[in-house]
């Protein structure tokens, strides 16, 4: 593609007329090739240094707090250094630096898989459709890409756009990960504000590739009743040939669609089964709702061994990384389609596609490589198709008559235990199973995490992963949920409707379950707490693996959350957004409060916006499996935003935290924009990232983390009654910092008055003297 | 001469300097010689046995010889069932935080010296007692639980069930006594 060459200029800062621009590097000719839709916003095209006042602005309250992982450094050749106990490395680096630095690396690679896999994807589409294609999201949709607009200061009109928006972020995640070369940045605070940086930049790589997606194959565009689709181990008719798609990049999976359609083979689940793990699932469903979801990606091994592939194909992200091994055991042949993830396969782009069929048929290879999409679509349909007369479902999960004998050679060592990510009792589960009893084998299925690390390291080789999956064939088969397919986008219109009663506090919260399957007890945890905040009148999002496993768990009525609650972003509604790349819509309607409803500039105003998020909007992020780095630039993206996020203790392993505390109330003093005068207006939000152990605790915390600054005193007493409510369920008392969050008497919940004045005398609380404010962290923003 | 151990979880080896393990008469008298313990209690200690009861019926009785204790995850209900009311409800993250903060103390009767960690799930505890190996360094730690910790400063040395369950009632007579 012919790039539209923009001038570059650098400058300290800017003032015209209109503009006030600090630390601008824009590029200049390209802004000045854009239409006026809105004056420019101080911060166009933000480099690192642009929002960092506005980092340790939000970290002089949030403060970072570290959890070693590991006491050495040994990222260069002078280590491994020890920095435990205050010690200094070779180059002078400390503990919390080293640590801050880890997390920008992480938070580097997780902007960087999104932004090259909004790259690949948007290259492949301006390939196929032009670079003048349109975006377009509807009628319904003005504000089509909030993260673009507010980051860049660019509306994009055409898929030729979002090309040259992938050229700044590639720019800004390759500026953060310098940072973390030996002898660059020193200070903790620093690394944590280029992570900021760069999770802000993955935001946008996010939404980039999803309305990249959306508008070309026709994705819903924010259809509040987007069809129903099936999730679940026991979804596939296993009768016909089955392509198992694994990864993120949805183009190659549409391909197989396609080529399936255009031969007259029919649509998904017609003559042959297409079904998907991870994101790669999320988005065929989203192109067909007749494609299937396997599960998340815990599910990877269980459905390979199960033998139900009858040819995979992987395209990038979250792949079992010896996919082929495991994929030969059932003799399924893959085909690689990612540059990223080609798994040492023979490129075979040059060879005819009858050809590559013939090698894979024949089991000559374990596979290929092959990234011609197209060809690749064809290539998987027709193996699949030959190979399961001859696989017959080649499976290497045992019989259940067969436990007890593979059983019988453990010795109760406790090794598998000791190497469990959650600390499961396997090794109990496998020396019952010796003696006949397979039920705690069983349990274990709808905790375990499918990594196989017990299988590694059992001195026996028991395969302890696949004897739980012979254990509970019987209820796998049961495993058949309905899932809303990904909608994409909040509208415009919606926002429009809720804008109101969320900034107001009348609907109490938005919450977004969202991220991987790395749950401490298996993924109905999220499940139970998505039923319980729709029920409470919450608006639910969800995404990714967590989107999936919210539908494990059926009402009295047999109905999965999607069947019992709308579909709608509005009170009480649980809105399915999609893949991974899908949760920019949720940091995006946050904007979207911002601008449409408040009507706050969104044109390059980052941290205005950020500030009215945080102080106004009651949302919170709940990522209970989080595992991966894309996982920690995403909830690090909705914490520049001024989105609050909980992880659950898995993602303690992220080792670092933001967090506030209550009783420093200096920290939790704004401006009131009216008069100037700084206010204290109580911990809210508490904290901007937490590890939380169980999931009682995570839903008192979820609702107490969606309380704001500028809550109505309806707002308030209806956010009150939550956090009041579950924490008497849960603790069976009055939360303790209730007085911190009571202004007035008229902000305490009609239910629980009594009881809750009577606290409110013994502690001492009066009124404040200041309940409604304009708040805000931002001196310019004070109008006097 | 010192045992060496191997932590609990395999992988879990952070450096050279681990967790003093410890175990019988050891463990009673290192809390009872402590100033200023505070027991952080998280929710294992509702799933983990102690004999035909749960952990955190253990707890109970400790926190019932006067350590301070704070009610982590969802623990404060049931030690109140057990008459205990905890001297403050946290998440362990908000405790850990400000247990690196040595002019923090839970009742503001001044710093605490020995900080008990039980209950809690092995690699959250873990991560925890990083925080504090590295940035307390003012403070002891132990950890009763009975998989072996080496962020800790003292450790269980992976007990089995029997021997474990001895080193807590021997925690309780002897701090009782
Ligand atoms: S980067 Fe610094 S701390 Fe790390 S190994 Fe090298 S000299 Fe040591
Ligand atoms: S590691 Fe193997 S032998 Fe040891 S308890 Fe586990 S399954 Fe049994
Ligand atoms: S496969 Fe399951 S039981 Fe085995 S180590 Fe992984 S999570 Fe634990």
């Amino acid at each position: 593609m012919a790039e539209k060459g923009p001038l570059k200029i650098s400058a300290k800062e800017l003032t015209s007329g209109l503009v006030h621009a600090k630390d601008v590097e824009v590029f200049i000719g390209r802004l000045a090739m854009e239409e006026e839709w809105e004056p420019l916003g101080p911060t166009p095209f933000p480099s690192i240094a642009t929002l960092r006042s506005w980092d340790h602005l939000l970290l002089s309250r949030y403060k970072p707090f570290y959890a070693p992982f590991c006491d050495y450094c040994c990222l260069c050749t002078y280590g491994k250094c020890d920095l435990s106990k205050g010690r200094l490395g070779a180059c002078g680096l400390d503990m919390k630096a080293q640590t801050a630095r880890i997390v920008l690396i992480a938070c580097c690679i997780g902007a960087a898989t999104h932004l090259s896999h909004a790259r690949h994807m948007v290259d492949h589409l301006i390939e196929k459709y032009g670079e003048d294609y349109p975006i377009n999201l509807g009628s319904d949709i003005a504000v089509e890409m909030p993260h673009a607009r507010l980051i860049t200061g660019i509306k994009p009109k055409t898929l030729g756009d979002l090309a040259f928006l992938l050229n700044y972020c590639e720019k800004q995640v390759t500026q953060c990960l310098s940072a973390a070369h030996t002898g660059q940045e020193g200070s903790y605070i620093d690394f944590e504000s280029k992570a900021l940086q760069v999770s802000m930049i993955d935001h946008l790589a996010m939404e980039i590739a999803d309305v990249a997606q959306i508008v070309t194959f026709g994705f819903p565009k924010g259809d509040p009743d987007a069809p129903l689709t099936w999730v679940g181990l026991g979804v596939l008719d296993l009768s016909k040939p089955v392509v198992l798609c694994i990864g993120h990049n949805v183009s190659a999976g549409i391909e197989v669609i396609d080529y399936l359609e255009k031969s007259g083979l029919g649509g998904p689940g017609e003559t042959v089964e297409v079904a998907g793990l991870c994101c790669t699932a999320h988005d065929i469903t989203r192109y067909r709702d007749q494609a299937k979801i396997v599960g998340p990606i815990s599910d990877q091994l269980r459905i390979i061994r199960s033998g139900a592939a009858d040819a995979i194909m992987i395209d990038e992200q979250c792949i079992r990384t010896n996919v082929v091994y495991e994929a030969q055991r059932v003799k399924t042949p893959v085909i690689a389609v990612s540059d990223k993830a080609s798994h040492g396969l023979p490129d075979v782009s040059e060879l005819p596609i009858e050809k590559i069929v013939q090698m894979l048929v024949s089991g000559s290879t374990p596979g290929v490589f092959l990234p011609d999409l197209e060809k690749a679509g064809a290539v998987v349909a027709l193996t699949a198709i030959r190979m399961a007369p001859i696989r017959q479902k080649f499976k290497i999960i045992p019989d259940p008559s067969q436990i007890q004998t593979q059983a019988s050679q453990c010795t109760f060592c406790g090794t598998c235990r000791r190497n469990c990510p959650i600390d499961l009792p396997i090794d109990q589960a496998v020396f019952n199973a010796k003696n006949g009893n397979f039920e705690l084998l069983s349990m274990l299925h709808d905790v375990c995490l499918g990594c196989a690390r017990c299988e590694q390291v059992c001195p026996r080789k028991i395969p302890a992963l696949s004897l739980i999956e012979a254990a509970a064939q019987h209820k796998i088969k049961t495993e058949k949920y309905r899932m809303r397919v990904g909608r994409g986008p909040i509208l415009d219109t919606e926002i429009r409707e809720v804008g109101s009663p969320i900034v107001l506090g009348e609907i109490p919260g938005v919450v977004a379950y969202v991220g991987c399957a790395n749950f401490p007890n298996g993924g109905r945890e999220v499940a139970t707490m998505a039923r319980e905040f729709a029920r409470r009148g919450y608006i639910v999002t969800l995404s990714g693996c967590s989107a999936m496993v919210a539908s494990y768990v059926k009402n009295e009525e047999g109905k999965t959350i999607y069947e019992e609650f709308p579909g709608a972003f509005d009170r009480g509604g649980v809105v399915n957004v999609g893949s991974c790349v899908a949760n920019a819509h949720i940091s995006g309607a946050a904007i979207k409060i911002a601008n449409i409803f408040a009507r706050r500039p969104l044109r390059a105003n980052y941290e205005e916006i950020a500030d009215y998020i945080l102080n106004r909007v009651g949302a919170c992020g709940v990522a209970w499996g989080a595992y991966s780095q894309k996982a920690a630039s995403i909830a690090t993206g909705f914490n520049r935003l001024g989105v609050p996020v909980i992880v659950g203790p898995q993602g303690s392993k992220y080792r670092r935290m933001y967090l506030g505390r209550a009783e420093d109330k200096e920290s939790f003093t704004v401006y009131d924009a009216r008069t100037g005068e700084r206010v204290w207006v109580g911990p809210a939000p508490e904290h901007l990232i937490i590890a939380l152990e169980t999931m009682e605790e995570c839903m008192v915390w979820t609702a107490k983390l969606c309380i704001r600054p500028n809550d109505t005193t309806k707002g308030r007493m209806i956010k009150l009654t939550h956090y009041v409510d579950l924490y008497k369920r849960i603790y069976g008392r009055l939360p303790p910092d209730l007085h911190m969050f009571v202004r007035t008497e008229a902000d305490i919940p009609v239910t629980f008055k009594d009881e809750i004045m009577q606290h409110l005398k013994e502690v001492g609380w009066k009124p404040w003297e200041r309940p409604s404010i304009d708040p805000t962290l931002l001196k310019r923003l004070v109008r006097v | 001469m010192a045992m060496t151990v191997k932590p609990w979880q395999w992988g879990n080896v952070p450096g050279h300097e681990m967790a003093t393990p410890v175990k019988g008469d050891v463990v009673a008298k290192l809390i009872k010689s402590a100033k200023r313990p505070l027991l952080v209690v998280g929710g294992e200690a509702l799933r983990e046995k102690w004999g035909d009861k749960l952990l955190i019926d253990f707890v109970a009785e400790l926190a019932k010889t006067g350590v301070p204790v704070v009610a982590t995850a969802h623990t404060y209900r049931a030690l109140r069932e057990r008459g205990v009311e905890p001297a403050a409800i946290m998440t362990v993250a908000d405790v850990t935080n400000r247990l690196q903060d040595p002019s923090w103390s839970v009742d503001g009767k001044g710093v605490h010296d020995l900080a008990i960690f039980v209950g809690i799930s092995y690699q959250l505890q873990s991560q925890m007692l990083s925080t504090l190996k590295h940035f307390a360094t003012h403070l002891r730690t132990i950890s009763l639980d009975r998989y072996f910790h080496p962020n800790a400063t003292f450790s269980m040395p992976n007990l089995k069930q029997d021997e474990w369950e001895q080193v807590l009632n021997n925690v309780i007579q002897v701090v009782r006594g």
